[in-house]
């Protein structure tokens, strides 16, 4: 585990804070490199670090899902047991298949991904936490129909309960919102919906 | 076919009709309204394994699968009381039962006619169970394609993503040999990730046209390309089999690099005849492989190791399959691997090309 802050070693408490799990510490590395210097970043390169290096500052995490020993899964399971609201991105080269419906991450990302991909998943989950929790209920499932209909073909989405389920989800929340949105700010929701 | 109009062309008399029944390639059976055989042609016999006379007066249900006998007679039943057709009458493909038990499928089309008063139902039978099976069999590869995409764009996609992490490190450090390195690293194991699948995919699980070969001189060769100068292989004659050659040299080259890659640079690695002599083995003196992974070593993308695409031992088997030999692992007197190959036909006369 590493921590990379400011140069005079002290933490801006105003800083966002990432964490960055990978197995493979160069793949870690890079993500931290690729985000900018303001942030707070933190890397760990197996589940039991991960579970560490986490706490109640940490506002965002990019989680690799295949790991030897503690897999991404649990350690995603482990964060939300102890209570941890952080905005949550699977980073992963394991194909999404329907059980990702259930479980408590905020998007998923497929390898291989960029600077950019990094850069603004990173800023869209920060983002985030500046609306309710109806908006980012709203991101998590809507992301997880995007990363479903990447990977499966439409009669297999057309067959499946959990797809169908997730849409209704996704419009039950949608219409809620729109009663709400009035009292959002257009540009900020625009600039954390923008990828959708 | 309605019988008031004269048939077109010149026909003398019924023998013309019955010639043509009785030999035509369709099997046809014709029932009363009971579902009792009232006729059936020559080619019953070559459909169903019947004589024609064996049927006659038997039901129609003799040549029905069970599951499918209940339905029949609903759907007689209505069709006799209501004049409604509740399957398709031309062409419609369902299973019919041979005399020894097995299921015929076929193409049927049915007829309806009067005979001295009453009516008869007549089914023209076509065995299609070439096709169905070439149906079936295309279905299964393209559930083993569509594994394959998926296994390939997961097994790629993870050393695209650490190729693009080393690009993004060497850019940034004062001396990206390091990095660099390692890039090489990743492309070599993508490029031989996609060979392999290469292998897999085109040569599928067929063989060319076997020819007398000898594997230890195959072995041999396959050493050439694979084996490091520390290495040593060991070869006793095996004899002449018939193989594909150059589907053995594949076996032998991913088997032999295998050994390489796991038992070390200075592994030794032999080759010999199996003691019941319908086949032979590959052994090595490395760490050998642990029983509880003996199951799945075959499996696509089972690999212990970074640098390995997983697809090596695959490889392996499928070529096994192809030629029809069986495929054992299990340990080596020095504690390694041993893969055996048995069921190995030996070529006759003895000589290779």
């Amino acid at each position: 585990m590493s921590t990379e802050s400011a140069a005079d070693g002290s933490l801006d408490h105003d800083a966002p804070v990432v964490l960055v799990v990978d197995d493979e510490a160069n793949v870690a590395e890079a993500y931290a490199l690729w985000l900018p210097d303001e942030y707070e970043v933190r890397t760990a390169t197996n589940g039991e670090q991960a579970l560490d290096a986490a706490d109640e500052d940490v506002d965002v995490v990019l989680l690799d899902r295949h790991m030897p020993d503690l897999s991404g899964d649990e350690v995603l399971d482990r964060l939300r047991e102890r209570g941890l609201d952080c905005r949550v991105a699977m980073v992963t080269a394991v194909d999404p298949d329907f059980d990702i419906a259930e479980m408590p991450f905020d998007t998923y990302l497929t390898k291989p991904v960029d600077q950019e991909e990094i850069q603004d998943t990173v800023e869209n989950l920060l983002g985030l936490s500046s609306f309710g929790d109806q908006s980012r209920q709203f991101f998590a499932v809507s992301r997880k129909i995007a990363a479903l209909e990447d990977e499966k073909r439409a009669s297999q989405l057309e067959d499946s309960d959990t797809y169908q389920q997730l849409v209704e989800r996704r419009d039950e929340l949608d219409s809620e919102l729109d009663d709400v949105v009035g009292e959002m700010d257009d540009d900020d929701l625009e600039a954390a919906f923008r990828d959708l | 076919m309605s019988t008031d109009i004269e048939p077109a062309g010149v026909v003398e008399d019924g023998s013309f009709f019955r010639t043509l029944v009785e030999h035509g390639s369709d099997a046809i059976i014709s029932i009363d309204a009971d579902s009792t055989i009232l006729f059936a042609n020559r080619s019953v016999e070559r459909v169903f394994g019947y004589e024609p006379a064996e049927l006659v007066g038997e039901p129609l249900t003799t040549v029905m699968p069970e599951r499918f006998q209940g339905a029949h007679h609903a759907a007689i039943a209505e069709y006799i009381e209501t004049g409604e057709r509740t399957l398709d009458w031309n062409g419609i493909e369902l299973p019919g039962e041979h005399k020894d038990g097995h299921e015929v499928q076929l193409s049927i089309t049915f007829e309806e006619h009067q005979y001295e008063g009453k009516r008869v139902f007549s089914g023209i039978m076509r065995d299609i169970t070439d096709r169905v099976e070439r149906e079936r069999k295309l279905e299964r590869q393209n559930e083993q394609l569509e594994r394959f995409a998926g296994i390939l764009s997961h097994d790629l996609r993870d050393p695209l993503n650490t190729a693009r992490a080393q690009v993004a490190l060497a850019k940034n450090a004062d001396d990206p040999t390091e990095y660099l390195d390692e890039l090489e690293h990743i492309h070599q194991r993508m490029g031989d990730l996609i060979e392999d699948v290469l292998t897999l995919t085109k040569q599928g699980h067929t063989v060319g046209e076997p020819e007398p070969v000898s594997p230890a001189t195959v072995a041999e060769e396959a050493w050439q390309t694979v084996g490091g100068s520390a290495a040593t292989l060991r070869v006793e004659e095996v004899g002449v089999v018939q193989a594909d050659r150059e589907r053995l040299l594949s076996l032998f080259e991913n088997l032999l690099g295998n050994a390489v890659r796991h038992a070390g640079d200075d592994v030794t690695v032999e080759v010999g005849p199996l003691s019941a002599g319908d086949g032979f083995y590959v052994a090595d003196d490395g760490p050998g492989i642990p029983e509880a992974d003996r199951a799945n070593v075959f499996d696509y993308g089972f690999t212990t190791d970074d640098g390995g695409t997983g697809f090596g031992l695959n490889i392996v088997e499928s070529i096994a399959d192809a030629h029809g030999w069986k495929v054992d692992v299990t340990d080596s007197e020095a504690g390694g691997a041993r893969f055996e190959f048995s069921g190995v036909r030996r070529s006759e006369n003895g000589d290779t090309e």
